[in-house]
């Protein structure tokens, strides 16, 4: 008795919405997508036709690998030798149809089927569904340009190489260690005096081992140990000026 | 100002993972093959000397073009699927070929040398019955497309329908011939079953009756293979019944009853119980039909007679001989038989009894006819031709063709005979196999190509290791040994290197023997004997299930087919399930695959072990399945022998083990209490777990029941069981952990609304555990309804749905968080977890249908994962995971940005650049496979459907192996170039310090 009712009921929203549809169709098409879909009468077919265009390439260089594909696979059509296409026995509803080709790049349609077999196309929208952007029917439609699947490769560059980062930190030093002697005379004890200082404003924890210091020590060949006083003094000086970032470097990576 | 800077920072994150291709890598680590499935009809073009077409319409609704010379596909089109592209009839004539689709819905026409469509016609509705040609005066115009009820004319050069015409008393009387002579006339020849045959004459120009006659035939049932139309307008039938065959001329007007011939006054006897099959030849459609045709005694008894003034005189008796067909060319009038290559041996009758003798015409345009005529044998068959006219054998036109002892038996033949230059006549053969193999001879016994047609129809495939090579497993064999003191061990040690220092000395000695060779002869070839592991893994044996019952051995780096093995008595609905029961692991043991056929009808199972490298059918006693089996699932128990034990449940709950050895049912017995399994029934919406007892029979644990009423289960599915996850987590952008919930007995199950109305349809997706039954989430999409597509893996599901309301397709993501604090790091308890996990959603759009969905799978799990997207455009997508994410926040924070989270935007962009395949389109995908390799940056894929496809993905790109670009002379130029600035500084240093020294 329950279900009886309910199928009752429901035949009548059917009635309704049928109605409704109708009168849609005929009338403004806001409403239009909900309902023409539902209430298909099942049986009538109807057939999408429109027409490809690739610009500058003839049609038989490219259809035989393009097909058209209405919703998926659910429905399948070829396109002509004229680049004219139609794809049979569509049943009244909303679809969107796309050129599949695996060179040229097509924009999908959507079309809308009505009840009564009326046609429109429009723009696909998946976001904002009732919006209308509405386009020529029987559809055409236009190659946008070809698929790119491809991404470059980096190539290398002088230039690449220069405006690196990495070969411009070590640029740089490379120029001051060059340059400051041929500025500064290191033999000056003023200048001297002067340079201890400030290496010992960067070094505020005089107590830490100096790395680059270890260094020498561990890796020093005996013979420039063994070398006179002033030689030594230089190459200690140069040491400082260098060691003086590292143990900065290394306490930063330690906290 | 806020979208525009968060579209950038989402362009800038795109190019940071861009999986894409690189242009020089195409056809480097990937590689397609195309497929047409099962040949249906197949004619040669042969309106030139020169023209390689083959044009094929096969049961996959595929209508293609194969050139003759190499196997190779020209063009390919591929229609939709079921019985609304079936391709019903193919007609060649000249340039165009005429084709008939979906039961007479459709005729079109097509440009047979570029693929192009003509024109295409929608015609009436009716179940089709025959299409011919309608020629008038050797011009051949029309043709004319038999309904059960209609016939209709359409020109041939535009496809517009000159007449249609309902046909008379269509209730009763089968209409199944349409004959046209080629004298302006249409024949239609119907019958009554064991009544009458009716013949009909129609004027070509409007489609008026002419004369409508019929003919008194009470032993007749079928029109169909019985009756042919041989010479100028005789109709002739074949009867098993009354032994006879009967003639009767179409165009006579006085003649009111069918001659009846009988067979003894030949002396000829149809075998019993077969249909006598008759079959005719018409070269030209716009001339009547040779007098010369070919009656089936038997599956393999065939012979060539003529009509001659009502008289039926034998020209020559091929007996055995199991397939036979006409081909014509030329001028010249010839005949053609295949046989037995020893016609002395005597054929197994039960084996002959299988060669339904299929007969397929090769047309052309020129006048002059043969007929082949060929001989079957268990190993090899000889292919003859004879002339058509005398049946007399033309000498030197022998094929041998031999006889894949591991596929199947001939199953059609298809002759392409050609006028060779001193006017004799030459030909080429393709014979399709039962195992849809494709194989195109040419004398004498050339096999110039072979298509593994079975291909277009994979099922399912697993990917095996290769073994190791001797010198590998030496190695490797080293360290499995018990120590046997120090001075062996180390004996050993040494004579390894050795060996290893012999096969490196080889290589280097075939490199540069090689070198001096032309490159093109150096392709190195492909065998089992060669194959051996690679250093990464990256070669692999795709082990491949076709719905045919064929498996294939295919090698993953090549595609070539290594080995086939054609598994008979499969019934064509059966369902397969392929299982790696012993990996190349364990050395001295062959690897083990096992394959569980299931008859889909009555449910019996059987089990076929083989060896995935080789091929060969393993001798291991297999157990007898009586009692159709309900699930089957492999456990990581390992018998003595290192092979994982397989249960079998039956419809009465029973378990069967394979193997079944005394120390298998010794560790059954310790572990069932911890062996849990599941049952679906869709039909009746029941899912339900059993625990395994000692005594290997079963117990209900839980039960889940899902109303049919309202809904019915799509799918199940649980993790993959080769998964790893390497991460518990994630960190957070404050840096605290939230742990993934990684359940391994986790099953989605997803379920689809029976109310498929628009406002009321759902899809729902159950999360259950496995063991105790507990519905872990359970989440209801409304306004959705399928085909649902979905992945589940690691803490997340995904999957896609079809949204009804807005008519999209919709991605979405579930994410299964335990929380902050995490219950048992160590081990993973369904019994035992006591808070149920955070579950996070979110959906997105998708703006395209998909075919097919899977996720990238890699060794250790470190790598970031792809979803891979079959798309029906024939693309496949890598998607990155990271935008099916629903942490993704709707604004992007400092801690999100921290943590990588790309904030959301509701549809999901599609780049060609993320094309796997780039142009390499495959058609009709059903199925990704994915299989981790040796390097955990790659993931090893098979895309399967009618093409094969298979190539390497990088979803966090190469990080653990250097780039195939990598500049190997630059860092050597920098090496090199830094090692002598050090020598030269350190040179002017000493000079500076002694000249310091000395001042």
């Amino acid at each position: 008795m329950h279900l009886k009712n309910l199928v009752v009921a429901k035949t009548l929203i059917f009635t309704v919405l049928f109605g409704l549809c109708r009168r849609y169709s005929v009338g403004e098409h806001i409403g239009f997508i909900g309902e023409t879909v539902e209430v298909s009468t099942g049986d009538e077919k109807f057939r999408i036709e429109g027409r490809a265009i690739v610009y500058g390439v003839r049609t038989e260089d490219w259809i035989s690998n393009a097909v058209v594909l209405v919703d998926g696979e659910e429905h399948v059509g070829f396109i002509r030798l004229d680049g004219t296409f139609t794809v049979n026995d569509v049943p009244t509803g909303s679809y969107v149809v796309h050129i599949a080709s695996p060179t040229y790049r097509f924009e999908p349609v959507r079309v809308d089927i009505t009840t009564n077999g009326k046609m429109r196309a429009r723009r696909v929208n998946y976001i904002r569904m009732s919006e209308v952007v509405q386009l020529p029917y029987p559809l055409q439609m236009r190659c946008t340009g070809l698929h790119s699947y491809f991404i470059k490769r980096e190539t290398w560059g002088w230039s690449d190489f220069f405006m690196n980062p990495m070969v411009l930190m070590m640029l740089l030093p490379l120029v001051i260690i060059l340059l400051l002697p041929k500025v500064i005379n290191t033999d000056d004890p003023g200048v001297r005096r002067e340079m201890e200082q400030s290496m010992n404003m960067l070094n505020p924890n005089p107590e830490l081992p100096d790395v680059s210091e270890l260094m020498t020590k561990f890796f020093a060949t005996p013979k420039s140990r063994a070398k006179p006083g002033g030689g030594a003094r230089g190459h200690g000086h140069r040491e400082a000026q260098g060691g003086g970032s590292v143990p900065l470097g290394a306490r930063r990576r330690r906290t | 100002m806020g979208w525009s800077l968060a579209t950038l920072f989402v362009s800038l994150r795109l190019l940071c993972f861009t999986a894409a291709v690189f242009e020089d890598q195409v056809g480097k680590f990937d590689w397609r093959q195309q497929f047409v499935g099962e040949v249906r009809f197949a004619v040669f073009d042969t309106n030139s000397q020169a023209s390689k077409k083959l044009l094929v319409a096969t049961e996959k609704n595929i209508f293609a073009s194969i050139n003759s010379r190499t196997g190779d596909l020209l063009w390919r089109h591929v229609d939709k699927t079921g019985p609304e592209g079936h391709i019903d009839m193919l007609l060649l004539h000249g340039q165009d070929a005429l084709v008939v689709v979906g039961n007479g819905r459709i005729l079109r026409s097509w440009e047979t040398t570029i693929g192009g469509l003509n024109w295409e016609t929608v015609l009436d509705t009716g179940s089709f019955q025959s299409a011919a040609f309608i020629g008038v005066q050797d011009l051949v115009k029309y043709v004319a497309v038999l309904k059960k009820s209609a016939l209709s004319l359409h020109y041939l050069s535009n496809g517009h329908q000159k007449w249609v015409e309902n046909l008379p008393e269509s209730n009763t009387v089968q209409y199944q011939i349409v004959y046209s002579g080629g004298s302006g006339q249409v024949l239609l020849l119907g019958v009554v079953p064991n009544s009458h045959i009716v013949i009909v004459e129609y004027n070509i120009e409007d489609g008026e009756i002419m004369r409508q006659k019929s003919v008194a035939a009470p032993w007749i049932t079928s029109l169909q293979s019985s009756c042919v139309v041989v010479g100028s307008g005789v109709l002739l039938c074949a009867d098993l019944t009354t032994q006879s065959m009967y003639t009767f001329s179409l165009q006579s007007v006085e003649q009111t009853n069918m001659n009846q011939i009988l067979l003894q006054t030949l002396g000829l006897e149809v075998a019993s119980g077969f249909q006598p099959v008759l079959i005719s030849t018409q070269p030209h459609p716009a001339r009547p039909p040779l007098s010369e045709f070919v009656l089936q005694l038997g599956p393999d008894h065939h012979i060539l007679l003529q009509l001659n003034d009502e008289l039926i005189s034998p020209l020559r008796d091929f007996n055995p001989s199991f397939l036979v067909a006409f081909a014509t060319t030329g001028e010249k009038t010839v005949t053609a038989v295949m046989s037995p290559k020893n016609t002395t041996v005597s054929v197994d009758p039960s084996t002959c009894s299988y060669f339904l003798s299929s007969l397929q015409f090769s047309l052309s345009s020129n006048v002059g006819y043969n007929v082949v005529v060929l001989y079957l044998d268990a190993k090899a068959c000889s292919i003859n031709l004879y002339s058509a006219d005398t049946g007399r054998r033309l000498l030197d036109t022998t094929i041998i063709y031999h006889k894949d002892p591991n596929g199947g038996r001939p199953a059609k033949l298809y002759v392409h005979a050609f006028l060779k230059k001193d006017d004799s006549v030459g030909y080429r053969v393709m014979v399709q196999n039962e195992d849809l193999v494709l194989s195109f001879l040419q004398q004498p016994g050339r096999v110039v190509w072979t298509r593994e047609e079975a291909l277009a129809d994979v099922v399912t495939m697993e990917m095996v290791d290769l073994p190791l090579t001797g010198t590998q497993a030496e190695l490797e064999g080293e360290f499995g040994k018990k120590a046997d003191g120090l001075l062996a061990m180390v004996l050993k040690r040494l004579s390894s290197q050795l060996i290893v220092l012999q096969a490196w000395l080889g290589h280097l000695w075939k490199l540069f023997y090689d070198a001096r060779k032309p490159r093109s002869q150096v392709k190195n070839e492909v065998t089992i004997e060669t194959l051996s592991r690679d250093e990464f893994n990256l070669q692999k044996m795709m082990v491949m299930v076709t719905a045919s019952g064929k498996l294939f051995g295919i090698d993953s780096k090549s595609g070539t087919i290594l080995w086939s093995q054609y598994l008979e008595n499969v019934q064509p609905n059966s369902v397969f399930k392929l299982m790696v029961q012993r990996t190349t692991a364990h050395f001295p043991h062959p690897p083990q695959c096992t394959l569980l056929i299931k008859d889909k009808n009555t449910g019996l199972a059987s089990l076929n072990v083989f060896n995935p490298i080789f091929g060969k059918k393993s001798h291991i006693g297999v157990p007898a399945l009586s009692r159709p089996v309900l699930q089957s699932l492999l456990l990581p128990l390992m018998d003595q022998d290192y092979a994982k034990v397989l249960l079998l449940i039956d419809d009465q709950y029973k378990v069967t083990a394979f193997p079944s050895t005394k120390n298998v049912l010794q560790q059954l017995q310790e572990m069932a209490s911890s062996i849990f399994f599941y049952l679906v029934d869709s039909n009746q919406g029941r899912l339900s777990g059993f625990r395994l007892r000692k005594d290997l029979s079963t117990e209900l644990i839980w039960e889940v029941v899902v109303p049919v009423e309202t809904q019915k289960i799509v799918g199940v599915k649980g993790k993959r069981a080769n998964e790893h996850v390497h991460s518990q987590g994630r960190v957070m952008g404050d840096r605290s952990v939230l742990y993934k919930y990684l359940n391994p007995n986790l099953l989605a199950v997803v379920t689809e609304s029976t109310d498929t109305h628009q406002e009321h349809s759902f899809v729902g997706i159950f999360l259950i555990d496995g063991v105790t039954g507990r519905i872990v989430h359970e989440a209801v999409q409304r306004k959705a309804r399928g085909p649902v597509h979905f992945v589940h893996s690691e803490n997340w599901v995904v999957y896609v749905y079809w949204n009804t309301k807005s008519r999209r397709n919709e991605f979405s993501v579930l994410e299964l968080f335990e929380g902050m604090e995490l219950y048992n790091s160590t081990v993973f308890s369904s019994l035992d977890r006591p808070q149920p996990p955070q579950v996070l959603q979110q959906s997105y759009i998708f703006p395209s249908p998909i075919s097919t969905l899977e996720a990238t799978l890699t060794e250790k799990g470190i790598t970031s994962r792809h979803l891979l997207v079959g798309l029906p455009s024939g693309a496949i997508l890598s998607l990155p995971k990271m935008f099916l994410d629903p942490r993704r926040p709707e604004v992007a924070s400092e801690q999100s940005r921290e943590e990588n989270l790309i904030p959301y935007s509701p549809e999901i962009p599609i780049r060609t650049e993320w094309f796997i395949n780039y142009n390499q389109s495959v058609s009709r995908v059903k199925g990704i496979y994915t299989s981790p390799s040796g390097l955990e940056s790659t993931c090893l894929v098979v895309a399967y459907g009618l093409d094969l496809y298979q190539t390497r993905v990088y979803p966090s790109k190469q990080f653990d192996v250097l780039k195939d670009d990598y500049d190997y002379v630059l860092i050597s130029s920098v090496l090199l170039g830094l090692f002598f600035a050090t020598m030269i500084s350190k040179r002017l240093a000493e000079v500076k310090l002694l000249n310091r020294a000395w001042r």
